[in-house]
């Protein structure tokens, strides 16, 4: 009955499935800098060539991998316009007041929703491939300088924790409110803008309420179970960085270096 | 032993209201006892509860749980360890996508050493017969399924009470076994069973029946004391179990049974005796 | 309005490539007037059922037709379809959002074409029907209702429309036994004023006092389904009671084994209460 929530962890024993969360969210980081430095058909040559490579490292079906990417797909169709529309790039192939179609916008809205795409995958890789509390554990560690300047970052751990938790029941709760309100007439699926406008609020509303009930609830359990802010936890547990973590950080640091380089 | 222990409780949720949840309820929970609060939506056994653990301030009145009095600040976290609690909405208590991580989740609160956790997590996924789940996602689970993980996170702790707070409301028919069976289980071992329900089935079983309507205790005792009482469960809204439903139809209709039968088992040698005398 | 199944199927594919399906070949058709309960585990493909059933999802095989249309051919109205069916969902006051009762409930006839006053003629019927004071209530916040009004304001927005089929799913869950009875009456009050009812539930006493027939599925197919009180009778059989045995056919069963034969049509609290006076009387007597 549901519409699977994406970039959920699929269990599997790939090359990225072993790599440990802090040197994965680190590559993560790098490759994502490499993506928004491509400028040239060579550097956007190499950054698929990756993520390409990636997706055969992972072991995933492609379709799963790249469903975040689908489900936006609207969302991308408008970015893309905004950029052609209202880019003032050289070239002007038409206006329309104050809309001016360019090559150079078409170009950059291009551009634009390739980062886009390339990011959500590389973003959907590392969740799919790491399980979450290796993910909220490494970002604490990597987070963990920030306690310098005051940042609670054990809360912030368990925050991110809890909410890659309820993400699916979130969706799938979104979906059922949504079913709800297109069994009473809303018209979400509706071509008329102000209809589709007009559903806004029956959707929004419920959701909101019942995070808020939620989340409540969940405050009440972490509670019951022993849970106080500011006080000490066992700390995770750290495992020591492999070779093939290093590598794979060579690698991506490399890719981002030569990346720059290009863009000289 | 008496491991709950409450004189005059009242609460409210509002302290500009008149309206109290809680009005001037005793109670009193022997250690090792299974004991089912019973009463409809409304009738306070839910806020009753939170009480024992603390996730409710007492307001007016007294309550030692464990020995502990809920009042005292310094020693919450102690009594939340000794008396846990698993909650109706089998969706909203978990904080790890992970069944292991979630199961740690409470034995990391209490600072357990790193290397000790693996074997809790693993002792208690037996006790709730959920092995070979540790790597599954809760929301992937079935309702019965979720709510044994919820309660491997309490067992994990050691708890000398377990509450259930309408934990199994949300299932179905088989859920509901699952979890009743566990809960039978862990009353054998040893443990304190407080379960809320408004499935009188739930109670026939119970060591005590405590019985709340509006806010008040209406009365406590023995299932069979409690469930026969017609006046008493109509008073708390609650419908009889379908043998004393039917022992007090029978006699309507010129049936005298024996005895008033609480289990299904028993009103059937009623009737076998019944007949074998005619 | 009746409803004719054939073959209906719903499957879909998990991220991990993985192929689910929910539903497998389901035929069957509910006669207009009926009351209809769909019992089974959860996960069996209830609610995927209904969801096809009220066109919120498109069947990856078979067909629904509704009155001998097919509802999910291209050009079929699916706006008049959501005026025909009404679905309470499990937990109906989660849907609510409007900032007065009379909104919310108004909201799904937005589109219906009635006149203004038509409107709040609606919304008062559906409103008193659940037993509110319309004026009282109508300029309320609904989220500001207890948790049993909320419930009964958001089946008005459903009733509003005057659906000729409405489906609930799961509405007696989590309610205490004498909200469970009213709402279940109140149903039955919907069906005899001609309303078409089609009921999921896993509570086995509901289904067997008020439903006249019976789906069961199991694993997303259909295993049985006929009378009621047939459909039991076969599942008691069948599954040697595990599954889908009421209360009242438990303790038949237990008597049997006491030597005490009942008839094997009994499958609620008055079927079994009826038969033990006559037996029982009739013993004592002699």
């Amino acid at each position: 009955m549901k519409t699977l929530p994406t970039g959920q962890y699929i269990p599997g024993d790939s090359f990225l499935h072993q790599l440990e969360a802090r040197a994965k969210i680190s590559c993560l980081f790098l490759l994502i800098a490499a993506v928004l430095g491509a400028s040239s058909f060579w550097g956007y040559a190499l950054v698929l060539a990756t993520i390409s490579t990636l997706l055969l490292l992972s072991g995933l079906p492609i379709r799963g991998a790249v469903a975040p990417v689908r489900r936006i797909s609207w969302f991308l169709l408008i970015i893309l316009l905004m950029n052609a529309l209202f880019f003032e790039g050289e070239a002007v192939l038409a206006s329309w007041g104050i809309f001016h179609l360019s090559r150079g916008g078409i170009e950059q809205g291009f551009r634009v929703v390739g980062n886009l795409v390339l990011i959500l995958i590389l973003g959907n890789l590392l969740t799919m491939t790491t399980l979450p509390t290796q993910v909220t554990t490494a970002l604490e560690s990597l987070i963990k300088p920030l306690k310098l300047i005051g940042v609670p970052t054990e809360e912030v751990a368990i925050i991110i924790s809890v909410a890659i938790q309820f993400i699916p029941t979130l969706l799938e709760e979104t979906e059922l409110i949504k079913m709800t309100q297109i069994a009473r007439g809303a018209r979400f699926e509706s071509k008329k803008l102000s209809e589709r406008a007009a559903s806004f609020l029956p959707l929004v509303v419920p959701i909101f309420i019942s995070s808020f009930r939620r989340a409540e609830e969940l405050s009440l359990a972490m509670e019951a179970r022993g849970y106080r802010k500011a006080r000490n936890r066992t700390k995770p547990k750290k495992a020591p960085l492999a070779p093939a973590d290093y590598t794979a950080l060579i690698v991506c640091a490399l890719i981002c270096l030569i990346q720059l380089l290009w863009r000289g | 032993m008496v491991l709950v222990e409450g004189k005059n409780i009242s609460f409210s949720y509002d302290f500009d209201d008149s309206s109290f949840a809680l009005q001037g309820v005793d109670i009193a929970i022997e250690q090792g006892e299974f004991v089912v609060i019973l009463g409809c939506n409304g009738s306070g056994k839910s806020t009753l509860v939170k009480h024992f653990n603390a996730l409710l301030r007492l307001q007016h009145g007294e309550l030692r749980v464990a020995q502990i009095d809920v009042k005292n600040e310094e020693e919450i976290w102690l009594l939340r360890r000794l008396c846990g609690m698993v909650f109706q909405n089998p969706d909203n208590q978990f904080v790890s996508s992970v069944v292991e991580e979630d199961i740690a989740f409470g034995l990391e609160n209490y600072e357990t050493p790193r290397r000790e956790i693996p074997e809790r997590v693993q002792s208690a996924l037996a006790l709730v017969e959920m092995g070979g789940y540790e790597k599954r996602a809760p929301n992937t689970l079935s309702g019965g399924q979720k709510q044994r993980v919820a309660l491997a996170g309490v067992l994990a702790l050691e708890p000398e009470i377990i509450i259930f707070d309408e934990a199994t409301a949300m299932l179905d028919p088989g859920g509901r076994q699952e979890v009743a069976k566990i809960m039978r289980k862990l009353h054998r071992a040893g443990k304190t069973i407080i379960a809320i329900t408004h499935y009188v089935e739930e109670a026939v079983a119970a060591d005590k029946v405590i019985l709340m309507a509006q806010g008040r205790v209406l009365a406590s005792g023995s299932p069979k004391a409690i469930l026969t009482d017609l006046d008493l469960m109509k008073e708390a809204g609650m419908l009889l179990p379908l043998p004393v439903r039917l022992y007090y139809d029978l006699r309507q209709a010129g049936v005298h049974l024996n005895h008033c039968p609480l289990t299904d088992e028993e009103l059937v040698e009623e009737i076998c005796q019944l007949r074998s005398k005619s | 309005m009746s409803i004719k199944i054939e073959k209906l199927s719903y499957s879909y594919t998990l991220p991990s490539g993985e192929k689910v399906e929910a539903l497998k070949d389901i035929t069957c058709s509910i006669e207009t007037g009926d009351f209809v309960g769909i019992m089974g585990p959860t996960g069996c493909g209830k609610t995927t059922f209904i969801q096809l059933l009220a066109g919120l999802r498109s069947p990856t095989g078979g067909r629904i037709y509704l009155d001998g249309e097919d509802i999910n051919v291209r050009g079929y109205d699916r706006n008049r379809l959501r005026r025909t069916v009404g679905v309470v969902f499990q937990n109906p006051e989660y849907q609510l959002f409007a900032a007065t009762v009379e909104k919310d409930v108004a909201f799904g006839l937005k589109y219906n074409g009635l006149s203004r006053s038509e409107v709040t003629g609606r919304v008062r019927w559906a409103l008193e029907t659940m037993g509110f004071d319309f004026e009282k209530v109508r300029a309320q916040s609904p989220l500001a209702l207890s948790g049993g009004e909320k419930r009964r304001v958001a089946i008005a927005g459903v009733i509003a429309t005057k659906p000729k089929i409405l489906i609930f799913d799961e509405p007696i869950a989590g309610l205490d036994p004498y909200g469970r009875r009213n709402f279940l009456q109140f149903i039955r009050g919907m069906n005899q004023t001609g309303t078409t009812v089609i009921m999921v539930s896993h509570n086995l006493e509901a289904l067997a006092e008020y439903t006249r027939h019976l789906l069961v599925l199991e694993q997303g197919r259909l295993i049985d389904s006929g009378p009621t009180r047939e459909v039991f009778a076969r599942l008691q059989q069948r599954n040697n009671g595990a599954f889908g045995q009421t209360e009242a056919q438990r303790i038949v069963a237990l008597l049997a084994e006491g030597n005490l034969a009942l008839s094997s049509a009994i499958i609620t609290y008055d079927d079994l209460l009826s038969a033990l006076k006559q037996e029982l009387n009739g013993g004592g007597a002699g």
